[in-house]
């Protein structure tokens, strides 16, 4: 049995490793990328424009009577009633049978000279920056598409702090404070995922997702449905239309062609009963099969 | 011993279930992260309480309370009571509410980790397992208390209300770290609902079979069976409660933020888990001061 003088600095040990474990911890969470450590994916061959590259374009519609967004009580903040006083959820943005803000991205595939597009971290024209707006207790956008460390500059223009919080799989988890008028934050992800959901923990409805890729041949869908990726180099790839559509989301995929100098189509369609649906707990796959136009 | 001390426990240990009910709103409504700082929340002391600052920088605001009175409760021991375990057991509960302060700012720090996050909602139980023993202790019927005189061999009700104590902890563990699992808007780990379902039909088995034995063979010890009585009420009312919950929580994914009758009602399933657990401290800290050790057992003088 320990002493009494043992037990007592033994207490004493316990509760200044778990202060200091503490304050170590409170030093971490800036503002900025360093936070992310560990191996990025940016690093790989560099592509060199050829002059033959292709697009690949097309729609994303919803088949049926898109379900209807719900009502966000924003009554916990008045900064955000006032600013917004008819919010709803911006799951599904559906006019005349098109949704806009599904992310299209190519998955994988192979280039004509039979090298994989993954083995590539530097493409002509990659995005330089993106922006996240917080305005109106919401997301501007809901859904945006950003490549590996590019910096996503992260503004609220509402009356009233917001916290910004990424929750993602494969990158690490970063949550930051931003008062009213606070300079922007920048964040960047060093790994690509597709979707990094991004959520304010002070105000519960607030949602937007962010989607990293490896190359540039990513596009959110305008409101039209419409889509566009430019610049694609000849080869055979993966396209894949993903929608929030849910607790976990769902996604579609399609085998493209891209000849050389070539302009592909794939369009997709989601809905019908393969949404889930309200107060269903698993996530159903989408059984509707999108159709593909080559070129 | 001073009634001022046993009044004053009895409200460390109501305040204690008060904090259990604000943690429990803060994972409802997903409001831990609500500020990323410890100890201050947005850098600052009482920051404008909107939104889910609320619940969180109100739960820090109760847990600073509880604080001070775990405080004024172990000095006040050290000073009015002559039991030396019972000061030592005020000092624990000091020791408990600065670790559970601490664990509290560790998981903000780190995000939510769920080890961390759920070894924060067991350390709220144990914490409350402490103040309400010191309620029980400083009782002037605890002191006065003689072990019953009449004993027979019997089932071994002290090991039954220690079962079911282990049990109840058990319960509250799965519970914690299943909820912790899950912000609302996701859905809930099968496995860990699964478990927690079926540590319910354990907890109800063992919890039923100590109430009975309890109530069948002291029935005229009020002292003895008034906690049973109320174990058995408000496990009757967890049990409703935990279906009410799962109802709730099930369809919670699908809404655009925490709605209230899920937040309530699964801070109540939260809440009376705690007053469970607190009956049954209660009845198995007053058997173990009425009923002799080893098999012996109280038989009614008139049976």
């Amino acid at each position: 049995m320990l002493s009494k003088n043992a037990r007592l600095w033994l207490g004493l040990i316990a509760i200044t490793s778990l202060l200091s474990l503490a304050s170590s911890c409170s030093k971490g969470g800036g503002d900025d990328a360093n936070d992310n450590t560990g191996p990025t994916e940016g690093a790989g061959k560099t592509y060199t424009a050829k002059n033959n590259e292709g697009t690949i374009s097309g729609v994303v519609s919803y088949n049926g009577t898109a379900p209807e967004n719900k009502k966000i009580d924003t009554s916990a903040d008045s900064a955000c009633t006032s600013k917004s006083p008819d919010l709803k959820t911006d799951e599904w943005v559906v006019a005349d049978g098109k949704i806009a803000n599904a992310y299209v991205y190519i998955k994988d595939g192979t280039l004509a000279d039979g090298s994989k597009i993954g083995d590539y971290g530097k493409w002509p024209n990659m995005p330089a920056s993106a922006t996240l707006d917080q305005n109106g207790c919401h997301y501007h956008p809901h859904v945006l598409g950003v490549v590996v460390n590019e910096p996503i500059s992260i503004t609220n223009s509402d009356p009233t702090q917001h916290n910004v919080h990424f929750t993602p799989k494969n990158n690490p988890d970063w949550n930051q404070g931003q008062a009213n008028g606070a300079p922007a934050l920048v964040h960047k992800l060093a790994r690509a995922e597709v979707l990094v959901p991004v959520k304010c923990n002070q105000h519960p409805w607030m949602k937007a997702y962010i989607a990293v890729s490896k190359h540039p041949f990513f596009a959110i869908t305008e409101k039209d449905g419409s889509y566009s990726l430019k610049g694609v180099p000849p080869g055979k790839y993966t396209v894949v239309a993903w929608h929030e559509g849910g607790a976990n989301g769902t996604e579609q995929k399609m085998d493209v062609t891209v000849a050389a100098s070539g302009a592909a189509k794939a369009d997709f369609t989601f809905g019908g009963t393969a949404m889930a649906q309200p107060g269903s707990w698993p996530m159903l796959e989408a059984i509707t099969f999108p159709t593909l136009h080559n070129h | 011993m001073s009634k001022g001390v046993h009044r004053f426990a009895v409200f460390v240990a109501c305040a204690t279930f008060f904090l259990i009910i604000a943690g429990a709103n803060v994972t409802s409504h997903d409001a831990g992260l609500a500020t990323s700082d410890w100890p201050l929340s947005n850098g600052q002391v009482f920051p404008k309480m909107v939104g889910n600052l609320f619940w969180e920088h109100g739960h820090r605001m109760v847990a600073t309370a509880v604080g001070m009175l775990t405080i004024g409760l172990a000095f006040y021991l050290q000073f009015r009571e002559p039991r030396t375990w019972v000061k030592r057991l005020g000092w624990a509960a000091l020791g408990a509410v600065v670790a559970q302060g601490l664990l509290g700012g560790l998981t903000v720090k780190l995000n939510l980790p769920l080890i961390v996050s759920a070894t924060h909602a067991t350390l709220a139980q144990l914490f409350f397992l402490i103040t309400v023993s010191l309620a029980v202790f400083t009782s002037k019927r605890w002191i006065e208390s003689e072990p019953l005189e009449q004993m027979v061999e019997g089932p071994p009700v002290r090991a039954l209300c220690v079962f079911s104590l282990a049990m109840i902890l058990t319960q509250l563990v799965l519970g914690a770290t299943l909820r912790h699992s899950a912000t609302w808007d996701k859905d809930l780990p099968t496995p860990l609902l699964v478990a927690h379902i079926c540590g319910a039909v354990v907890v109800t088995l063992v919890l039923s079979t100590t109430i009975a034995a309890v109530v069948l063979r002291f029935r005229p010890e009020t002292y003895l069976t008034r906690p049973a009585a109320m174990a058995a009420f408000l496990l009757v009312v967890q049990l409703g409660l935990g279906l009410a919950a799962y109802t709730t929580r099930r369809t919670s994914p699908n809404d655009p933020q925490p709605l209230t009758p899920m937040v309530a009602v699964t801070v109540a399933h939260v809440a009376c888990g705690a007053l469970v657990f607190a009956a049954t401290i209660v009845l198995t800290l007053r058997v173990f001061r009425m009923v002799r050790a080893k098999q012996a057992e109280y038989r009614l003088a008139h049976a």
